[in-house]
């Protein structure tokens, strides 16, 4: 029996020691924030049913030397002050902790040392609760995704159950982001909008709500650690998906099949072959073209085209003017000679084209014409032949009716090609077409002018000056660089004037017999596949 | 002709009866039975309005001060003191306190004074009477005044307006609201 008894004080006392060192824990932490957060020279405090108020002073003070005295309601009492080693902090404290505090009304507090008032202060207690934690923090998941129960108890204190307000910070384990909610009087929450499989840590703590009471806010709880539902995949939801998928696939499918043609042209386009433009040449004649065109233009050819190999216009100076008639004699006479050097020059360009272009004959008499003249340096009234070695052709128009004709088409296609090949006995430069490739590079940009090139009224070569006309024509023959000509230089010699770049794309319909005439203007060649 | 002079009789008399009993049951009176009105949510109503006045008047100290003394309640509580009282005990002490409170405001009414304060001054008359009704819906005794002449012990003198109604503000989120959560109609209905 006795020693039944021995234990039971035993545990009792233990329970009481722990009691109270919790509490003495509680009453530290305490005194430690206010410390650190209040201001005043006395800072109080009321836990559970007490006011306390302290204040900090040097070590070396005893809490005797100090008088504590608190008055209401015309009433004055005395408090006995204690003092308090704070660990955490190194600092000492004294405290006085008031018994039977009246609270709901005003109180005066004041400290003295060997009577000369200190500090003093006027409160009313159940203005400065200071609640213990929650306890019993519990955070369950709830059966629905990204969902946490939350529940604790209040802390152990009476006439307050129903005025208190809540704050609740949760965040993602090992994250320092966190969000807070604020619930009032209500002792459970339940967390939205959380990640689904994610563990948090949440905390909770209390205040008065500040109706009948005020105070400061609690420490938090110890954090407590819940996990979320993990993400489910509704098979409904997935059969619905996949079936979804199914039909637009088979959809798409169809969609594919029906239009299987036109959407390989669009996306596979077919590379343009110039069958359309040269009827039978690859059917018939086997590409060879020379025959092709035997065939076809056979009147048109004058000479032999094999002379001509294929090779690309390259960048033309005109030098100087080339009279008709030193044209047509000494084409004439240099006809064989000049073929001879067509040839050589044709070797001798630097045409980057691939294929297609024929000299005409006239290039390069014009450019033995140039050679000649080089070589012997004339008067200006001389012929003109383009310095540069690089061939150039030189699209003849038929003086006769046919050319006008054919000019008339412009938008043909298929005319820049038999204008080239149009004229057989004239040397004399024609018109120039100017480049075909730009024709079909300039959209809807009208006709082609070789505007400069007919404004000779005596048909003379156009002199050379400081202004030159030249064409370089890119790879595939198609485009252009009329850089040069852009400037608009107008070259006058005498009674000769040059455009040397006016290209306007109008073909002029000018007459010009066939012999004896010559235009000139070594200016705009153009040359380039026609399809 | 007897007989139906009997018939119209007791129909009258039944047709009486029902009436009476009609008038009796919605009889206006002073003792009608209210709903208690239990939740503290009402009564914090009025102390937030307590709390603005109050403010409101500390906030006005030369145009709302005034040369007389008020005679007001005391406002303290003293738990362990207040837990040893009974319920009658306790609304004694309210009812007093509301009682005396309402004089001094309503001293107020009579002068004349500012607009704020006016206001201030009628809000919480209007105050005291509604606290009234709720205390009188859970059942709490009426006031009774002391038989024995004299002032009142549980009463001090303020003599500013702020005061005044700091004293209002403390002594309904003390006494009253006190009195109102310990109401035994109000937790036998949650127990």
């Amino acid at each position: 029996m006795a020693k039944m008894r021995s234990d039971r004080l035993k545990i009792v006392f233990v329970l009481c020691l722990a009691f109270v060192s919790i509490g003495g824990q509680h009453f530290e932490s305490k005194v430690a924030q206010l410390l650190r957060d209040e201001s005043e020279d006395i800072k109080c405090f009321v836990e559970v049913k007490d006011l306390t108020c302290f204040w900090e002073e040097e070590r070396n003070s005893l809490p005797d030397q100090y008088t504590f005295t608190y008055s209401y309601e015309n009433k004055i009492k005395d408090c006995v002050v204690s003092s308090l080693s704070l660990l955490a902090s190194n600092k000492t404290v004294f405290f006085c902790k008031l018994p039977k505090t009246p609270f709901f009304t005003t109180l005066d507090v004041k400290v003295s040392r060997d009577r000369r008032m200190l500090y003093s202060r006027s409160l009313n207690a159940e203005n400065f609760m200071f609640l213990d934690p929650p306890r019993n923090l519990t955070v369950l998941s709830s059966g629905k995704e990204g969902q946490l129960n939350v529940s604790w108890l209040p802390p152990l204190l009476k006439y307050m159950d129903d005025s208190m307000i809540y704050e609740v910070r949760y965040a993602e384990e090992g994250s320092n982001m966190g969000k807070v909610e604020v619930i009032k009087v209500s002792t459970m929450l339940v967390l939205l909008g959380l990640q689904s499989d994610t563990r948090y840590k949440v905390w909770v703590r209390v205040k008065p709500d500040g109706v009948a009471y005020k105070g400061y806010w609690s420490a938090w709880t110890e954090p407590v650690l819940g996990v979320t539902q993990p993400s489910e995949l509704d098979p409904l939801i997935m059969l619905l998906v996949l079936f979804i998928g199914l039909i637009l696939c088979l959809l798409s499918m169809t969609v594919i099949l029906s239009h299987q043609k036109f959407l390989l042209k669009k996306l596979w386009p077919d590379i343009p072959t110039p069958e359309r433009k040269f009827p039978g040449l690859f059917t018939v004649y086997k590409g060879d073209f020379k025959e092709w065109m035997s065939q076809n233009n056979s009147s048109m050819w004058g000479r032999s085209v094999h002379v001509f190999t294929e090779e690309l216009p390259s960048p033309l100076e005109v030098l100087s003017e080339v009279s008709l008639s030193s044209h047509g004699t000494s084409q004439r006479e240099e006809r064989k000679p000049v073929e001879e050097d067509e040839e050589k020059e044709s070797e001798r360009s630097d045409s980057g084209l691939p294929d297609r272009w024929r000299e005409p004959p006239q290039a390069h008499w014009l450019m033995e014409q140039l050679r000649t003249l080089q070589e012997n340096p004339q008067p200006l009234s001389q012929s003109l032949l383009p310095q540069s070695h690089d061939t150039y052709v030189t699209l003849n128009q038929n003086s006769q009716g046919d050319g006008v004709r054919e000019v008339d088409d412009v938008f043909e296609e298929t005319l820049p090609l038999q204008t080239l090949f149009t004229t057989a006995g004239t040397p004399s430069l024609n018109t120039s077409h100017s480049d075909l490739g730009s024709l079909q590079q300039s959209s809807g940009s009208g006709r082609l002018s070789s505007q400069s090139s007919f404004e000779y009224p005596n048909h003379t070569w156009p002199p050379k000056g400081p202004g030159y006309a030249y064409m370089a024509v890119a790879d595939s023959g198609v485009s252009m660089d009329y850089s040069p000509m852009s400037s608009s230089r107008i070259v006058e010699l005498g009674r000769h004037r040059m455009y040397t770049n006016d290209y306007k794309n109008e073909i002029f319909l000018h007459k010009w017999p066939l012999s004896g005439e010559h235009t000139k203007s070594g200016s705009d060649f153009c040359m380039g596949p026609i399809w | 002709m007897i007989q139906a002079g009997h018939k119209t009789v007791r129909k009258t008399v039944g047709l009486f009866a029902v009436l009476l009993m009609v008038l009796e049951w919605t009889r206006p009176g002073l003792s009608s039975p209210l709903r208690p009105i239990c939740d503290l949510r009402v009564l914090d109503h009025f102390i937030k309005e307590a709390w603005d006045a109050e403010a409101a008047m500390r906030a006005c100290k030369d145009a709302c001060s005034i040369a007389t003394n008020f005679t007001v309640p005391l406002t303290r509580v003293d738990f362990d003191v207040w837990e040893a009282m009974n319920i009658e005990e306790k609304a004694q002490e309210v009812q007093s306190g509301l009682h005396v409170l309402n004089e001094a405001i309503g001293s107020l009414q009579a002068s004349n004074q500012t607009d704020v304060l006016q206001s201030h001054v009628d809000a919480s008359i209007s105050n005291i009477a509604s606290i009234r009704q709720v205390l009188r819906s859970v059942s709490i005794p009426e006031y009774v005044p002391p038989a024995s002449g004299g002032e009142d012990e549980e009463t001090q003198k303020v003599s500013s307006i702020s005061e005044l109604f700091q004293v209002h503000s403390n002594f309904l989120r003390g006494k009253v609201r006190h009195l109102l959560a310990s109401a035994p109609v109000c937790k036998q209905g949650v127990s």
